[in-house]
């Protein structure tokens, strides 16, 4: 007998042509969510996410195929997941080579279901079938293990105020209905094995030969038809379910993935003209691009940004999950998409909500340190958390509604080009603390511009940390000027506590002050500045080679400029700044220069990429964080002790020294932890 | 209800003021200017009393250097008319002829209310609200920290020494010196002041006749050491040092 299967085992025509009723209409409801969605899409503007189309496409698909984001610091996650994408996909693609075999072939009279093709077609279906009922059931366990990103609870609201148990049903109908259809498959399969009487090429579905086992031919046959049914209707269910449920995550987090703009954050869009006329910030969902409105439904609420976030770990109404997902909320009402399994509540929405405000309320627009963990953490290509919530406050600053320091810091920076309020002529005034002259490169040519940076510049605290450096630079031999009264706030934190026009005007102002001076490279002792002069100053006509200045110091090592007589015997953990390691990826020259000094480097559970924000970023540090449960440098410094062997917490940012010199002390922690710049471990390396 | 807020440019106290050759005025070469502190907070009171209650904010400002700055930014603020007042107004301008150029321009523009600031950093005397409601023939009332709209005409709130508020009730026209507005004088974005400074034009009115100065500064100079009060200087370690021996010296240890 030549190894094959019947197709609609003894099915009444009747019942054949219900089946196609049945699955038309699962797919005009599929389609028409897809539809849906992607009308709302268009009306959302453009983001210019279609070029080098067929290179995002196959990166897209490596990370798919991979699983790579959601292996990334969960390698359970990842591979139940793995499983659960391969078993669906190896699953698709068999039952979509027998309706093709079936429904279009056959007319052809060709039959690839049969022979050798049909036993190596059993087998690997039943290999990813048990995959993927496995990796399904590895999500159950994990899922019951109560993770704390799975608390769907708000940060902002109390229990009584919302209602968000459609998030959890929709995550159990999701998972549950998988499991059943992958079951009853493999049900399936047994009793029409066993009806059929136990041919011996069906060995080839080892699983399926089993569960044969389990029944006699005549309950097979009878049972057959009606598992059969359940299979197929729990199967058009799924797939009229998809477009309206976390499901559609299997489609839209593709293109999201394909579409999404690796600058997003560390370069913030402008405002077009037109937008001006009616806002500086975003006002109406219209507002959005399509991209960002994608963004809001892409959305697993798998949880990671949420217990990524410092705000919401310090104890704010803020959490990045659910900026997206009452964005998302919103942004169905407004367009009128349907989603089955949302959050409502308790009171009733004002007629018309603003998004800054009402949707999402000031005090959550404000906690935002913009430090990026949200975006690095998303596994399906979200990053327009900060840009959204970057040009909600665009729209908060137009209205004034703004805390009152960081309204000061605002007016003084504007006043004085500092966020001190202090004299422009006092900007160089810790120079007066060399014994040598530094040069002035608006008037004297250098091969680097030190662009010194506010805190470094006027804050008494660090001031010495900045001589040092000067005095570092000088010893190597490294040829540099500094801008004096010259220099103004770069402007990174202004842009993204959404004060877009101040940005504009110091980077304006700044590359100005560039063009007339001379320099080949520019060296920076801020982590800020330097994401704004490297990633954004381009758009406003400044291109520069710049270097943070622990770069600059290892390349000195390198090059035998800066030698290191002295071993250092300490034990250190050391700090990435956001805007160096995450938002730019330079986590190695850091490291490599202490372990060219000798200290013994012992790394925090969080770090590099995945560190942990002082709480000091976004405008953050011109605002009052007493409202806080714990600030997230305390929280920080907390993780550092609890190394046990670190005595020593090494940071290479000026706002990062502040706080965590602070921390110490609010945490008692003064004897067991020292925070130091790199800088004063490279003086002392030197001898 | 028409408001008109006379607002002025003062030196910026962040920059070390110095003395001009003639030993009467500051070096104004350098100077920076910026809004007085008090007439932003009059403009503030403005606005929130139109946004309660409607009418019109005017901004009024003498012509002197960076006046325009202060004028776009409070168009882009909220006021709905800004004036400048052309003629002579270099350097330091005495109350006396000040208030009668506004006096004059404010006449001409018409008015219900008039809130300026209480008082300037640099010419002391708070006189302008008095003088104006003078050459207007309206009522003054000065340190006002409120300012609200009633049935009849306004209540107004002013500050006494010793934390103590009086209520007046008054109706208009009226000129009031504001010590404070009700809420912090509101920030205002750089896009908008931009915005402001491209669609808007400063209407001008000359300045009519002039008026006696009033009072003439005969001296300007810096607070001079005297018997009583050792300087230790601007250097901060050589000063601990000096307030170590000092208190050493007196024998605390």
């Amino acid at each position: 007998m030549e190894p094959t299967r019947e197709i609609y085992r003894n099915f009444p025509d009747i019942l054949q042509y219900a089946f196609y009723l049945i699955a038309f209409l699962a797919c005009v409801t599929f389609i028409y969510g897809f539809y849906r969605k992607y009308k709302k899409y268009r009306k959302g503007k453009d983001a210019n996410r279609f070029n080098n189309l067929l290179k995002r496409f196959l990166k897209a698909g490596a990370i798919m195929g991979k699983n790579s984001t959601v292996f990334k610091r969960d390698h359970y996650a990842g591979f139940a997941h793995w499983l659960i994408f391969w078993g669906f996909v190896v699953l698709l693609i068999g039952t979509a080579i027998v309706a093709i075999d079936h429904d279009f072939l056959r007319f052809l009279g060709i039959h690839l279901l049969e022979g050798s093709f049909y036993l190596w077609f059993s087998v690997i279906l039943d290999v990813f079938g048990v995959l993927f009922i496995l990796g399904l059931i590895m999500m159950i366990v994990r899922r019951a293990g109560g993770k704390p990103q799975f608390d769907y609870s708000r940060s902002d609201l109390d229990a009584a105020k919302y209602n968000r148990k459609g998030y959890s049903t929709d995550d159990k109908i999701f998972l549950w209905l998988l499991l059943l259809i992958g079951i009853s498959g493999f049900v399936i399969e047994g009793l029409r094995i066993s009806a059929d009487g136990m041919p011996a090429f069906e060995q080839w579905s080892p699983v399926g030969w089993m569960i044969a086992d389990l029944f006699n031919a005549d309950t097979a046959n009878t049972l057959h038809l009606y598992s059969w049914w359940g299979h197929a209707v729990m199967v058009m269910i799924f797939i009229a379910y998809i477009p309206y449920s976390k499901a559609m995550h299997m489609l839209i987090d593709y293109a999201n993935l394909m579409f999404k703009d690796d600058m997003a954050a560390k370069k913030l869009a402008r405002v077009s003209e037109e937008q001006q006329d009616i806002s500086m910030g975003y006002v109406a969902m219209t507002d959005f691009t399509w991209k960002e409105l994608m963004d809001f439904d892409a959305c697993t609420k798998c949880g990671r940004c949420h217990v990524a976030c410092p705000a919401n770990a310090a104890g704010t109404p803020l959490s990045p999950r659910d900026v997206i997902l009452d964005m998302r909320s919103h942004s169905n009402e407004c367009f009128n998409t349907s989603e089955w399994f949302k959050q409502s509540f308790a009171e009733a929405k004002k007629e018309k909500p603003s998004i800054a405000g009402d949707v999402i309320s000031t005090d959550r627009l404000w906690s935002c340190t913009t430090c990026m963990a949200c975006v690095e953490a998303c596994p399906v290509g979200i990053n327009h958390h900060l840009d959204t919530i970057v040009n909600l406050r665009r729209t908060l600053v137009e209205e004034g509604d703004m805390d009152d320091m960081l309204q000061d810091a605002l007016a003084n920076i504007g006043d004085y080009g500092n966020s001190f309020g202090q004299s422009e002529r006092m900007r160089a005034k810790w120079t007066s603390k060399l014994d040598f002259k530094i040069k002035d490169v608006r008037k004297e040519p250098a091969e680097f511009m030190w662009f010194v940076g506010d805190f470094a510049s006027y804050d008494a605290g660090i001031q010495d940390l900045t001589v040092k450096v000067a005095e570092v630079m000088t010893k190597a031999g490294v040829d540099f000027g500094i801008l004096y009264e010259g220099e103004k706030n770069s402007g990174n934190d202004i842009r993204r506590a959404g004060e877009e026009g101040l940005f504009e005007m110091m980077a304006e102002d700044n590359i100005e002050t560039f063009s007339l001076s001379k320099f080949k490279e520019i060296f920076t002792t801020d982590p800020h500045s330097y994401n704004t002069i490297k990633n954004e100053y381009p758009e406003f006509g400044g291109n520069y080679a710049i270097y943070h200045y622990s770069g600059l110091l290892l390349r000195l090592h390198e090059e035998g400029k800066l030698k290191f007589t002295k071993k250092l015997d300490y034990k250190v953990t050391y700090h990435d700044p956001c805007y160096l390691g995450r938002y730019n990826g330079e986590t190695e020259a850091p490291r490599k220069l202490l372990e060219a000094m000798g200290v013994e480097l012992i790394e925090m559970p969080r770090c590099k990429e995945n560190s942990f924000c002082c709480g000091a970023g976004g405008g953050r540090v011109w605002m009052d964080d007493s409202k806080m449960e714990e600030r997230p440098s305390e929280i920080r410094i907390k993780e550092a002790v609890a190394l046990g062997s670190a005595d020593h917490f090494i940071v290479c940012c000026p706002k990062d020294y502040s706080m965590f010199s602070d921390a110490v002390k609010t945490t008692g922690n003064e004897d067991r932890m020292e925070v130091k710049d790199i800088i004063q471990l490279v003086e002392e390396a030197m001898g | 209800m028409n408001i008109v807020v006379p607002i002025k440019q003062v030196p910026d106290l962040v920059e070390e003021l110095e003395i001009d050759g003639s030993g009467k005025d500051l070096n104004r070469e350098w100077l920076k200017n910026k809004v007085n502190e008090f007439d932003d907070h009059a403009l503030e009171e403005a606005l929130l009393y139109k946004e309660a209650n409607g009418g019109t904010v005017t901004a009024i400002a003498l012509d002197s250097d960076d006046i325009e700055k202060a004028l776009f930014a409070a168009a882009a603020k909220g006021a709905d008319k800004v004036v400048k007042v052309t003629g002579d107004f270099g350097g330091a301008v005495s109350s006396h002829t000040a208030a009668k150029a506004l006096a004059d321009a404010i006449q001409s523009i018409g008015f219900d209310i008039v809130m300026t600031g209480v008082q300037a950093v640099d010419d002391r005397d708070g006189q302008i609200a008095g003088l104006l409601a003078g050459h207007l023939g309206a009522a003054n009332v000065n340190v006002v920290t409120s300012v609200e709209k009633d049935a009849d005409g306004l209540v107004i709130h002013k500050e006494y020494s010793g934390g103590v508020v009086a209520e007046f009730e008054t109706s208009t026209p009226v000129v009031l010196g504001i010590q404070a507005a009700k809420e912090t004088p509101r920030y205002v974005p750089v896009a908008k002041i931009r915005k402001a400074s491209r669609g808007l034009t400063i209407d001008e009115i000359a300045a009519s006749g002039s008026a006696d100065a009033g009072s003439e500064v005969s001296r300007m100079f810096k607070p001079e050491g005297g018997a009583g009060a050792e300087m230790l200087g601007d250097d901060a370690e050589a000063a601990a040092t000096k307030i170590m021996e000092i208190l050493t010296s007196k024998g605390i240890k």
